[in-house]
């Protein structure tokens, strides 16, 4: 129980409390999760820590990734953004053969057999349903907007879909008709507790920015994101130029490459040359684990941008919203959910917009104190892993006794 | 006389229902046909959740209407307080009718997506027999919990008391209950973590 007392300073004694309550109901059910990186990302991140909070509840949890070569990645890659955006893109049959090989290899590879419930998390594993057994309950956790799907792509996966028990989505507004089973609503969180969250010294924070050559008394504007088309990391640097006329300020933009992500090099290559020799952009590619220095960043950033034009949920919002900064997200998906436009934070959907909206928090230190602390606020009573923790025992609870 | 009090507590998981509005005219016709707990559900939330400032309106249709401009439509379906009634259908059917007022096909800029819920009733480890114990058992309560004594037994057993004025009552500490209940009426504009303060507040003054 040591993992969960460390969260009753902020969620209360109560909820703990609460979280036993129903841990105790589904104790002896063993529980599988499934997805395809165990490094980068926010699925990777929150599973981590999930499980070991459901072990300290005395709930049998465990966490399995998919293997694949780097043409399966590609493919699931391309899979995701389909699924993603309606691009009128053919899905070859050579590509569903190595979707399919893949798979069938895992099949061997992965032990599902041993669990009450198994979590397949996203399109990547989504094949292993055909392992599942008649005692177990699957659920297919879809941490994508799927909600204008490439229909070929959609199809494809409709036909694993409906053969899982439930399906969870982290809105009603992600999720694409024709699904026969529930489907459940169940937004991601964060980890107060994760090194990326936790408090840090002043010395630490400035040390890391020392060892960027990034100027500590200078405004920073920072977006951190994986280095992908998708965060319009490019729209994030088109505002920093109008920004910069006004005011003397550097722009870091931070993402790490995952092994799921092949675009990524790509990506993080288009921005270097976009930006050529500007001293006050940082463009930092950090090992997936430098949970440490993000944090750091997020804590030093003025102003944090977000500037997605299409996002799953973007918790990396809620990251920053939970250090008290103010957030400028793209008006799309899940960031729609977490800032609430001019309260906790603004939300834009274009470059223009985003300068305007940073050019008015940089000139006002007790909006921007004002607009962190309604963010906090939110964060902290509505996406935290507790909460997530508690939606998903509940989630159980159902789904065994249904 | 004495009688145990056992502490509940109610967790939801929502669902999608399948039905979504992308005009008034939609959201009518969906109105009629969404099961209660979709009512309850988009009624609700914002208090069953605590979500200090997530929207405009306490209950997500007054939200929607407000959003996409409808604000007359708005604060008319803000001011129905779910809290005052006893039979879900009769809420449903004051909602139609006021929106029988309105006739509009636009589209609005986003879609109003009906949820349901499940509900799931568990015991807490809380009892009590003396009022000492019940402000122990309040003070250790979960706002869900709080929810489902002040709320939803209401309108599980179609009593107009909440379950802890009704056993405040019967330990004789009628004051109290009257009290309690008449925060009951407020819960709709509070917060739960305000309200279990001025519960303890009542039990202790």
């Amino acid at each position: 129980m040591i993992e969960l007392i460390k969260y009753e300073d902020l969620i209360g004694k109560e909820e703990i409390e609460e979280l036993k309550i129903i841990a105790q109901k589904i104790k002896d059910k063993k529980v599988l999760h499934v997805n395809s990186t165990d490094k980068g990302g926010g699925v990777a991140e929150i599973l981590i820590r999930l499980i070991l909070l459901m072990n300290s509840l005395d709930i049998k949890a465990d966490w399995k990734v998919i293997k694949g070569n780097y043409e399966f990645f590609k493919f699931t890659k391309k899979l995701h953004n389909l699924l993603h955006l309606n691009i009128n893109e053919d899905i070859e049959s050579d590509e569903v053969r190595i979707y399919l090989k893949t798979i069938y290899e895992n099949i061997n590879e992965i032990n599902t057999e041993d669990y009450d419930i198994v979590f397949i998390h996203d399109p990547q594993a989504i094949g292993l349903i055909v392992k599942k057994q008649k005692k177990q309950k699957w659920i297919w956790r879809c941490h994508i907007d799927t909600s204008t799907p490439n229909l070929k792509a959609w199809n494809l996966i409709e036909l694993f879909i409906n053969s899982y028990d439930a399906v969870v989505f982290h809105m009603p507004e992600f999720i694409y008709k024709g699904i026969k089973i529930p489907t459940y609503v169940i937004p991601p969180s964060i980890d107060p507790l994760h090194p990326k969250n936790i408090p840090l010294d002043q010395e630490f924070i400035i040390k890391t920015l020392n060892k960027f050559l990034i100027d500590h008394e200078k405004p920073i504007l920072l977006q951190v994101s994986r280095f992908d088309r998708l965060k319009d990391p490019i729209g994030v640097y088109n505002a920093y130029k109008l920004i910069k006329n006004k005011y003397d300020c550097q722009l870091v933009l931070l993402g790490s490459f995952a092994s799921d992500d092949p675009e990524g090099e790509e990506v993080y290559k288009e921005i270097i040359n976009q930006v050529g020799d500007d001293k006050n952009v940082f463009i930092l590619n950090l090992p997936p684990d430098s949970h440490l220095e993000v944090n750091a960043f997020q804590r030093a950033a003025t102003i944090v941008f977000q500037k997605s034009i299409k996002e799953g949920f973007g918790l990396v919002v809620s990251e920053a919203m939970f250090k008290q900064k103010p957030v400028i997200g793209g008006n799309t998906g899940g960031i729609r959910k977490q800032i609430i436009d001019g309260v906790n934070g603004y939300l834009v959907d274009t470059y223009q917009g985003a300068a305007f909206r940073a050019r008015q928090l940089l000139a006002d230190k007790s909006l921007r104190e004002k607009m962190g602390q309604n963010a906090f606020n939110f964060v902290k009573h509505n996406f935290l892993i507790t909460r997530h923790l508690k939606d998903y025992l509940t989630l159980i609870y159902e789904l065994v006794n249904s | 006389m004495s009688i145990t009090f056992e502490f509940k507590t109610e967790l939801w998981t929502p669902t999608y229902t399948q039905i979504s509005a992308n005009t008034i005219n939609d959201f009518k016709i969906a109105i009629k046909s969404i099961p209660l707990n979709s009512l309850l559900y988009h009624f609700y939330i914002n208090i069953f959740n605590y979500n200090l400032i997530s929207s405009i309106y306490t209950n997500s249709f007054a939200d929607w209407f407000y959003r996409n401009g409808y604000y007359s439509l708005a604060e008319e379906v803000a001011f129905i307080d779910p809290t005052e009634y006893l039979d879900l259908e009769n809420l449903r059917q004051d909602l139609i009718n006021i929106l029988s007022k309105y006739n509009d096909d636009k589209i609005m800029q986003n879609a109003f997506y009906f949820l349901t819920i499940k509900r799931n009733i568990f015991f807490t480890n809380l009892k009590a027999n003396t009022l000492e114990e019940f402000v122990n058992g309040i003070k250790n309560s979960s706002i869900n919990s709080i929810f489902y004594h002040l709320v939803m037994s209401k309108l599980d057993n179609k009593k107009l008391i909440n379950d802890y004025s009704e056993w405040l009552s019967i330990q004789g500490h009628f004051q109290k209950a009257e009290l309690i209940n008449k925060i009951n009426l407020d819960i709709y504009v509070l917060n739960l973590i305000q309200v279990k303060q001025l519960i303890l507040e009542i039990l202790t003054g």
